[in-house]
């Protein structure tokens, strides 16, 4: 079973302060998001089941419930907020992965339960805690919650992870192991990530972005709406070798290009860089590359007729990744 | 179709390359020892299967999982005849802890980490200038959910030669946690064992060179299909049914049948869970036909190498396909009821003719991955026409 036509985003959801929506992506400011409070899961969720879920997880599990339901995947009484999740129709559930990118999730708790233990022993350390030793914890949380039991992947890829998981996510349903794949980026902000990366903890990303990704042809046949189309993707070690990759065959210059940060075009086909996302919200490791599929979106919705490069990653990191992302219209190209 | 093991490479506690890993387990030699990077006193358990490289007893140091990562991937690339050299070659690593340990040290030290040095792409950037890789957290079943990334990849034509490797060392706190809730510790990792007490860590690195089929040259084994799924029911307990359909599905895509499998490389952590839930899942799936393929857990000889346990298996049923030989379940004194009508090997390895291997991962959050291997060179019989 392979999948022929082109790959397409059914859905998206967002957990992040300041922001309700893809169509406010593109205009979120640094002032709006440090004005708005955090996300409060348990709000957006209900309490239930959320008691030993790590922030990363709950996070997930907020922008993972809207992308669902904004594919159409959730049984319509769960789709009203604050109604209890049900799970993704039974029939329907194996064929449904997961694929989360997160880099620091859980490295408090890892580093929180260590400390304990050179201080104390490890009766002094939570049971609970021992799922979120696993750096897959979140993954794990949203097929549970969602009965979601297709193939179930964590990318702790660096800088380029968010985007790496959207081409795997399209990679699982070419290869006909799942008809949807639902992708969540996301990072939390506390003082061990801040710690570590020697950064203030409200200069940091907490939250999440979720899309869901499958089949043009099984999007068309559910009634469910096309977002976006996936283009190439590369990633390659440089902004000019990955994107040169990307842009390679064509179909044409993009009209947007979605940067980490300030970057020179690596060519004349190339728009001028927008780090908008990383400069409303902060560094977003793990979770950016998801952020800006979904900014995309949100930049299509606008009317944008070109496609949009994307890409995560800089000269500095180990390696950059690129992804192409068209307008894509209801029904066949 | 079916993808070429062109080269393996292996570091665990028990050897530092495929051939030293390999002979020691034929042998049943264990890399059982008292716990070496953590203060002994802080825990129930005394005991790990660490690979003995630390400065000095006690002193546990950043960054190990990744220069056994590096070993094996370098040792991996000159068995399959290739330069060190990965600008064009997706390198897809599968661990459970990546470089946690770098974090739990750094944070312990009140020392900054880079977030650049929590996944491996940044030192297989330096040391073999690959910029195409991927580091997949996806708990004990990683390396193998790797492999069938790097399997998709040769079917979509992407590539035509893809590294998949897994490396994990023991962290601090997955030790501390397993501690925490395995009250009367096991003295070693005993497998399906009727008196199993837990599982215990150990460190480790594999990879393989995967190739398409037709690029022809030396070869361990072949790469049938690789299935992967979700339980979808505990977030550390295994569920018999999630790991049914994790076996059906990788046979179902390697186009085999119970019958037709000679060897099954298990999962076999120890726990009393674990291995409960995989003889289930067998027993339902292989029905009267449990009772054909030899079975064998290498975690009784190298402990519960975490995410790049499940590759380990593969490296280890690659030459168990290509000699024949099948090293034992070691510390095996009687075989759990559950497991009554399996072949475990036991005491010594054993020879027999072998075509298909059936290789178990699990992990955490229900994480299931299964692969189906098949000797190199092996005439298609039945069941096995690809």
């Amino acid at each position: 079973m392979t999948a022929a036509g082109p790959v397409v985003l059914t859905g998206v959801g967002l957990a992040l302060p300041g922001v309700a929506d893809a169509a406010a992506l593109p205009g979120a400011t640094r002032a709006a998001v440090r004005a708005a409070a955090p996300v409060v899961p348990a709000d957006r969720l209900g309490r239930r089941g959320l008691r030993y879920v790590d922030r990363a997880s709950q996070l997930a599990l907020c922008a993972g419930r809207d992308a669902l339901a904004d594919a159409g995947l959730l049984p319509a009484r769960d789709a009203a907020a604050g109604a209890p999740d049900g799970p993704v129709d039974g029939a329907a559930s194996a064929g449904v992965a997961v694929v989360v990118s997160t880099n620091l999730g859980n490295l408090d708790t890892v580093c929180q339960v260590a400390a304990t233990i050179a201080e104390r022993s490890t009766d002094r350390i939570s049971p609970m805690s021992l799922p979120t030793a696993s750096s897959n914890v979140t993954a794990a949380a949203l097929a549970t919650r969602f009965g979601l039991r297709g193939p179930n992947l964590t990318f702790t890829n660096g800088a380029t992870s968010g985007l790496d998981a959207v081409f795997w996510a399209g990679s699982l349903v070419t290869a006909g192991r799942c008809r949807q794949a639902l992708v969540v980026g996301v990072e939390t902000s506390n003082p061990v990530v801040a710690g570590l990366r020697g950064r203030p903890v409200d200069e940091l990303l907490d939250g999440a972005a979720a899309v869901v990704v499958e089949d043009a042809a099984t999007a068309d046949a559910r009634g469910a709406r096309r977002l976006a189309e996936l283009g190439r993707y590369a990633r390659r070690a440089g902004v000019a070798a990955c994107v040169q990759r990307v842009l390679a065959g064509g179909p044409g210059a993009p009209g947007h290009w979605l940067a980490a940060g300030p970057a020179e075009p690596p060519g004349p086909a190339v728009p001028p860089a927008d780090p908008g996302l990383t400069a409303a919200f902060g560094p977003a490791s793990g979770a950016l590359g998801v952020l800006q599929c979904a900014a995309a979106v949100g930049w299509f919705a606008a009317g944008a007729t070109e496609p949009a490069l994307v890409t995560a990653g800089s000269d500095a990191d180990d390696a950059v990744a690129g992804l192409l992302l068209r307008p894509a219209g209801t029904g066949p190209r | 179709m079916s993808w070429l093991i062109a080269g393996t490479g292996a570091v665990a506690s028990v050897g530092g390359s495929t051939d030293e890993v390999f002979a020691a387990l034929r042998a049943g030699r264990s890399g059982l020892a008292p716990l070496r990077g953590f203060d002994p006193a802080k825990y129930r358990a005394r005991s790990a299967y660490e690979i003995d490289d630390r400065p000095a007893p006690g002193t546990d140091v950043p960054g190990r999982a990744t220069g056994w990562l590096l070993r094996a991937v370098a040792e991996a690339l000159a068995g399959a005849g290739l330069p060190a050299d990965l600008s064009d070659v997706p390198v897809i690593v599968g661990t459970g802890l990546r470089e946690l340990r770098t974090a739990e040290l750094g944070w312990q030290a009140g020392r900054p980490v880079d977030p650049a040095d929590l996944h491996f792409g940044t030192a297989l950037r330096e040391r073999f200038a690959a910029g195409w890789t991927y580091t997949v957290a996806n708990a004990c079943a990683a390396s193998v959910c790797a492999l069938a990334l790097g399997c998709d990849l040769l079917a979509a034509d992407a590539a035509d030669t893809v590294v998949v490797a897994g490396t994990d060392a023991l962290t601090e706190s997955m030790f501390g946690l397993l501690d925490r809730v395995q009250l009367d510790p096991p003295d070693q990792v005993r497998p399906f064992d009727a008196d199993r007490r837990g599982t215990l860590l150990g460190d480790g690195a594999v990879a393989v060179v995967l190739r398409r089929a037709d690029d022809g040259g030396p070869a361990a084994a072949r790469v049938r299909a690789v299935s992967m799924n979700c339980d979808v029911a505990h977030p550390t307990a295994p569920d018999p049914r999630g790991i049914a359909a994790a076996i059906r599905l990788a046979h179902e895509q390697a186009g085999v049948t119970p019958a037709d499998i000679d060897l099954v490389l298990l999962h076999g952590t120890g726990t009393t869970l674990n291995d409960a839930a995989e003889a289930a899942a067998l027993t339902d799936v292989f029905g009267p036909a449990a009772g054909r393929p030899l079975l064998t857990a290498v975690k009784s000889m190298t402990g519960h190498t975490s995410g790049g346990s499940g590759l380990l298996g593969v490296v280890v049923a690659a030459r168990a396909l290509a000699t024949g030989w099948v090293p034992p379940t070691v510390g095996l004194r009687e075989p759990m009821p559950e497991a009554a009508a399996f072949r475990l090997v036991r005491d010594t390895a054993q020879e027999a003719d072998l075509r298909l291997a059936q290789v178990d991962a699990f992990g955490f959050g229900g994480v299931n991955a299964v692969a189906v291997l098949e000797r190199a060179g092996a005439p298609a019989g039945e069941g096995g026409a690809p």
